[in-house]
């Protein structure tokens, strides 16, 4: 790079790159974000592969209307409903938080089912990528979850019969699925205790977990690299030139039993190549 | 996958990252353009479609139609696929084997196809299943979003033989929401409780129904909340259903 010297910095550029300076000595910050912004990725990447992107977009925008509507929120079984019929009625703006949380919820499933089709279809997660999947696969499982538990939050006769159902469900399970019911009803039955600990589950426990495994998600996807598209003009090339290859060592196979020996030279290297 | 097909494809790869474009700006750019239409769908979707407010919950009042969000549709449409089958284990398929099974396979998926291939027409067996599980899921979660939610009010079972103690019973199911669950004689959702039309045929005893009232099996809720007359007369109301009651 070439420096062009104009003459002193104003002081805000001196004090800012003083604090950057000061930050990059310690941190090495800058060397591993020209890194990681301007490594390579294969040139035929495509507008599939923007939907994991897209699902943690929706995850930081669901974290701040969340923030936004715990500002409000009581949980407790005796004004769970009224504050939530104050966000919606009186709070300014507070309809329009809580139909984005909403809305976001239902946005998210299918963005974050749409990249795991996309990955399925593609045969993204064969090697080195089977662990970006699993943990991909932990993600769907909580973002599930996150469903589940925030449906009872609004605290009416709708939402609180599915979950009892779905408490149910989950407590009639083999061997562990009594301490699964309690430890989700916060007891035997369903009561004031439930709901609290639906909303610390929903509001704490499971984005915690979300945002861990989004951070080891993108640790192998880094780490990896983005997949190529299997129709990628530079895949395709390769595989024509492979094919190529594969018939013309058939053909000086043949042309080899045949005895003429012209050429064994290339004929080895063809052998080769019909093997990989 | 092979030591070969490994670092075959490591080669590869490395062929395609040299040919490759830097992550800023050609990956970010799509990324942010796309992430910003789907906030935007968002945002329109909140604007246009308002969320409601129901009914505050009332748990002495079972008058309810437990109905999940969309996306577990498909989990509730398969509790109705076993719903009609007697023995209690095809209810363990629905609530535990099936879903389990899933999420198994959705967890170890790379570990079962593990072929170098990922050309799209040459991944038959992986297409395949792709194209019946997406099928399967959208199939299931548009039967749950097309399907009836219960009975409308003032709407009655079209049954003949009533004496005094089943008309009662027959109130006290109608009041309780049973019919969300439970169909009898075409009226009611078709699950996920089964069909009750010959419910009398089992031949149980009003102390046996009033137990199973108050300590169901899942995903059945309890009705111990009940007053003791309303679930003797629910009872007698029951177990003469398709013998007494037509
Ligand atoms: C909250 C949910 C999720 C988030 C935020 C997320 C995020 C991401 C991001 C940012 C990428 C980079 C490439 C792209 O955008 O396509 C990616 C790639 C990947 N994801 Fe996800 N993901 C999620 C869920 C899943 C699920 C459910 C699976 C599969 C079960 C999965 C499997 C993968 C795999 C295998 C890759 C690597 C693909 C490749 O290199 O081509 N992810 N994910």
């Amino acid at each position: 790079m070439t420096t062009k010297d104009i003459g002193p910095k104003n002081p805000v550029e001196q004090g800012v790159t003083q604090v950057v300076d000061f930050v990059d000595e310690r941190s090495g910050v800058k060397n591993s974000g020209r890194w990681l912004m301007f490594r390579n990725i294969p040139a035929g990447t495509s507008w599939f592969q923007t939907l994991g992107f897209t699902a943690m977009a929706l995850f930081g925008m669901q974290a701040i209307t969340g923030i936004i509507l715990a500002m409000y929120y009581k949980p407790d079984p005796n004004t769970a409903f009224g504050s939530i019929a104050h966000i919606t009625n009186e709070v300014t703006w507070g309809w329009m938080v809580r139909g984005m949380h909403k809305w976001g919820a239902s946005v998210m499933i299918v963005i974050v089912f749409l990249h795991m089709g996309r990955v399925f279809i593609w045969g993204a997660y064969k090697y080195p990528r089977e662990l970006t999947w699993v943990t991909g696969a932990m993600l769907l499982l909580m973002t599930m979850f996150m469903g589940l538990t925030g449906y009872l939050l609004v605290w009416d006769q709708k939402a609180y019969w599915a979950t009892v159902v779905a408490v149910n469900i989950f407590a009639s399970a083999p061997i562990l699925g009594p301490y699964i019911g309690d430890i989700l009803r916060a007891g035997p039955e369903f009561g004031p205790d439930t709901l609290s600990r639906f909303y610390s589950i929903h509001m704490l426990l499971i984005p915690g977990g979300i945002a861990t495994f989004i951070g080891l998600h993108l640790y192998f996807i880094i780490r990896l690299g983005i997949s190529e598209p299997p129709w990628a003009k530079r895949a395709l090339r390769v595989q024509r030139d492979e094919e190529d290859a594969r018939r013309k060592a058939a053909r000086n196979r043949e042309a080899g039993l045949k005895g003429s020996v012209s050429f064994p030279p290339a004929w080895v290297d063809d052998e080769q190549e019909v093997k990989r | 996958m092979k030591k070969a097909d490994k670092v075959a494809y490591d080669k590869d790869y490395a062929a395609a990252k040299k040919d490759g474009k830097p992550f800023f700006p050609y990956a970010i750019y799509k990324d942010t353009i796309i992430a910003g239409l789907a906030i935007l769908v968002v945002i329109v979707l909140a604007i246009t479609v308002r969320v409601e407010m129901g009914e505050p919950v009332n748990p002495a009042s079972t008058d309810f139609l437990p109905r999940p969000d969309w996306y577990f549709y498909f989990a509730f449409e398969l509790l109705k696929i076993f719903a009609n089958q007697n023995a209690l284990t095809p209810v363990i398929m629905a609530t535990f084997m099936v879903p389990n099974i899933l999420i198994i396979l959705l967890v170890i998926w790379p570990f079962i196809d593990r072929g170098p291939e990922r050309r799209i027409w040459k991944r038959p067996f992986a297409m395949g299943t792709a194209v019946l599980v997406i099928s399967g899921l959208c199939y299931l979660t548009f039967l749950g979003a097309s399907t009836p939610e219960g009975i409308a009010k003032g709407e009655t079972l079209p049954l003949t033989g009533l004496d005094a103690a089943a008309s009662a019973g027959e109130a006290v199911y109608l009041a309780n929401g049973c019919s969300s669950c439970h169909m009898i004689k075409g009226v009611g959702a078709p699950g996920p409780g089964p069909e009750l039309t010959n419910e009398g045929a089992k031949g149980w005893d009003n102390a046996k129904m009033v137990q199973w009232m108050k300590v169901p099996v899942a995903p059945m809720p309890s009705f111990a909340s009940l007053p003791p007359e309303d679930l003797e007369n629910l009872s007698t109301f029951l177990n003469g259903l398709g013998t007494k009651y037509k």
